[in-house]
């Protein structure tokens, strides 16, 4: 060392200013009044912790490699059909501010009452629970009020859920997440590039002049759903939809309807819906060169 | 000396082979951690790093001019490229300077200059030089550096084809020794 | 010459209390799941520190890619996603991340609840707690909004409605919130900065404020 300090030197000058030196190690907190055997922070203790750590690192990479993250279809303010679902911790807030009495009308006391005053209680807890018992059985209002509200927020949020799943079991809808997999999965499988929604090439009309397009599918309403141009909106895209189903397949949704379509052998004869099958199954990317 | 060497030498009294607790604890200690952090850490890394991972993509040629057009006057052209830029997909307009060279054969240049890509064109001020509008480089016909700039002017892959020619990627000047 | 780089450091500023004093504290036995199994849930805490070390960690390196724009937002989150090596794993790590970060703060604060941890001396560091809980609430609320598909668009809709239905201060909580009248491009943007900057910066004094009392009060005794 370049400098050689007397080790017994309470104050070492480091340019004009001062810097103590302590010559006594920090003297750590005394944990005599508590029973057993205490350790030291490093390496003793922190050893035991980060073996909890390594476990719980390893179980969620394992979760994060299972189950990648959901995305759904891009934002789109005209979707009517959209189910919305917070992130399960808002869960029983978004249930909770559903009852008769915590919305409408009552949407205040819903909003600050049931849900504002709670969170305010808590942050505050230290200073309701003023008391020097620590044991939570020896403070059974704290307690009780605590172990109510954990009840009341599981009941919230399994209401919530399952009434979720239960309008997405009504109305046959998948949620987008799942529903986009499945489409990515399925173009890959037939050796398509995977989709990118709202970025797909819709291929150009065939046939467009044809008075089964300008007038029959007119009549029907296709256009309401399917876009003026075929072009998707509401319902997916028609046009190149002869690259997807053929012409049967076409004309049995047509007649029975799926998922969000309506069956149209009501409206329809016949040997109409076998005209629409029959140009849509002509509506091909390769066709529309 | 100061203290925590003190310390060090009154913990260790006597020089072992073996592990002492305190060492095994902290080798022990010390693994748990880069675990950890390099569980977490890694795949980041491998995830930032990627683009320079990735595979790039051959430049595609796009027909620009007629071959019978290009005279020995360096003549501009502009060019549309398709570009995908990760998630962004754009058509950048790109400009060219072709002409015939002393050997009869078709070359085109890039007018980004070599000194601090500024936009070259072909005389004004200086007629049959390539000049820079910001330091006043100077390039010959066939791109070669006259001033200023440090290397040749860069050159368009060239193809003709049916009497079109066609632009491709861009690579070092080759005409100039 | 570590320890050469270290005495010269050392000897200009006297760092070697610093980290004595977290490095040599004595960690007391009824915390310590190696002597009574039952204290694994003295654990909570510091795994939450963890998971959101990993969360800051994965957040950084997302924005790499990230745009916050309407028109690209959902665009960028699919390519690094789906076109960048890896970017299902820091994507995935960053949103089931933001779940797991909410269970083990839960646990933390329950944990801190029944053993009444937080009563006298320690009421502070309570409050102090359940503030880092708000913010992390909040940043779940933000960061929710950011890939810009149907489910965040709709969830932020719904979750500005019950902002904009306190009384009196309602109407100018959601306008703030959304930057206008619509959830749009302005949304977007501010969601961003608060997800990104205001509250990881209010986060980070919090669980200064959260280790100084800590340390400064050590750990509560058994009961």
């Amino acid at each position: 060392m370049a400098h050689k300090h007397d080790p017994n030197e309470k104050v070492v000058y480091v340019g004009d200013s001062r810097i103590r030196r302590h010559n006594n190690v920090n003297v750590p907190h005394d944990y005599s009044a508590y029973p057993g055997k205490s350790e030291a922070f490093i390496p003793n203790f922190l050893l035991k912790e980060w073996m909890v750590g390594v476990v719980v690192l390893v179980g969620f990479l394992v979760l994060v490699i299972a189950e990648p993250a959901p995305l759904g279809y891009p934002a789109d303010p005209l979707n009517s059909s959209f189910i919305p679902m917070p992130d399960w911790y808002f869960l029983f807030l978004y249930q909770l501010l559903k009852y008769p009495y915590t919305s409408g009308d009552y949407l205040v006391l819903g909003v600050l009452g049931l849900s504002g005053l709670p969170f305010i209680s808590l942050l505050l807890a230290p200073f309701l629970d003023t008391g020097k018992e620590r044991r939570f059985y020896r403070r059974p209002i704290a307690s009780s009020l605590m172990i109510l509200s954990l009840v009341a927020c599981t009941y919230l949020t399994w209401v919530s859920w399952h009434h979720y799943q239960e309008e997405l079991r009504i109305n046959e809808v998948t949620p987008e997440h799942i529903k986009r997999e499945l489409e990515a999965e399925e173009a890959v499988k037939k050796g398509l590039p995977r989709p990118v929604p709202g970025k797909e090439k819709i291929p150009a009309m065939v046939a467009s002049d044809d008075p089964t397009f300008t007038e029959t599918m007119k009549e029907a309403q296709c256009i309401s759903c399917h876009g003026a141009e075929l072009q998707g909106g509401n319902a997916p895209a028609l046009r190149g939809v002869g690259d997807r189903l053929n012409e049967e397949e076409i004309a049995n949704v047509i007649t029975n309807g799926r998922e969000a379509m309506p069956a149209f052998k009501d409206q329809l004869s016949k040997e109409q819906i076998d005209q629409v099958a029959a140009w849509l199954a002509k509506q091909k990317a390769e066709g529309a060169e | 000396m100061d203290h925590k060497q003190q310390q060090d030498t009154a913990h260790k009294p006597a020089k072992r082979k073996e592990m002492t607790r305190r060492q095994f604890l902290s080798y022990t200690l010390g693994g748990a951690g880069a675990f950890m952090a390099g569980g977490a850490i890694l795949p980041m890394i491998r995830f930032a790093v990627d683009p320079i991972l990735q595979k790039k993509e051959q430049g595609a040629f796009v027909k620009v001019i007629e071959e019978s057009k290009v005279t020995n006057e360096p003549t501009e052209v502009k060019f549309k490229i398709h570009q995908v830029d990760g998630w962004y997909e754009s058509d950048p307009q790109l400009a060219a300077w072709i002409s015939k060279g002393d050997d009869g054969k078709i070359f085109a240049l890039s007018p980004v200059c070599k000194h601090l890509g500024c936009t070259v064109h072909w005389g004004g001020e200086d007629p049959n030089k390539y000049n820079c509008p910001c330091h006043g480089a100077q390039y010959t016909k066939d791109g070669k550096n006259l001033k200023v700039a440090p290397k040749p002017l860069d050159e368009f892959e060239v193809k003709t084809d049916n009497g079109w020619v066609y632009l491709g990627p861009l690579e070092p000047n080759s005409r100039v020794k | 010459m570590f320890k050469n780089m270290y005495n010269w450091i050392d000897e200009r500023l006297d760092i070697t209390p610093m980290w004595r004093d977290i490095a040599d504290h004595e960690v007391p036995e009824h915390v310590n799941p190696a002597h009574h199994f039952s204290a694994f849930v003295y654990c909570f805490g510091g795994l939450t520190f963890f998971i959101t070390v990993i969360q800051i960690l994965s957040g950084m390196f997302l924005t790499m890619y990230y745009v916050p724009d309407i028109i690209n937002a959902y665009y960028s989150v699919d390519y690094l996603q789906h076109q960048v090596a890896f970017g299902a794993i820091v994507r995935g790590m960053h949103h089931w991340g933001a779940s797991l970060v909410i269970v083990m703060m839960f646990l933390h604060t329950l944990r801190v609840f029944f053993t009444g941890s937080y009563k006298a001396p320690r009421e502070m560091n309570w409050v102090v707690g359940m503030l880092i809980f708000f913010v992390m609430l909040g940043l779940g609320f933000t960061g929710y909004l950011l890939p810009w598909d149907n489910k965040a668009y709709y969830a932020t809709k719904v979750g500005l409605e019950i902002a904009g239905s306190v009384p009196y201060l309602g109407e100018y909580i959601k306008e703030l919130m959304n930057g206008g009248t619509i959830v749009g491009a302005q949304t977007l943007t501010r969601f961003f900065a608060i997800h990104v900057f205001f509250l990881p910066g209010a986060l980070l004094a919090l669980l200064a404020g959260h280790f100084f009392m800590i340390r400064k009060q050590g750990i509560s005794g058994p009961l």
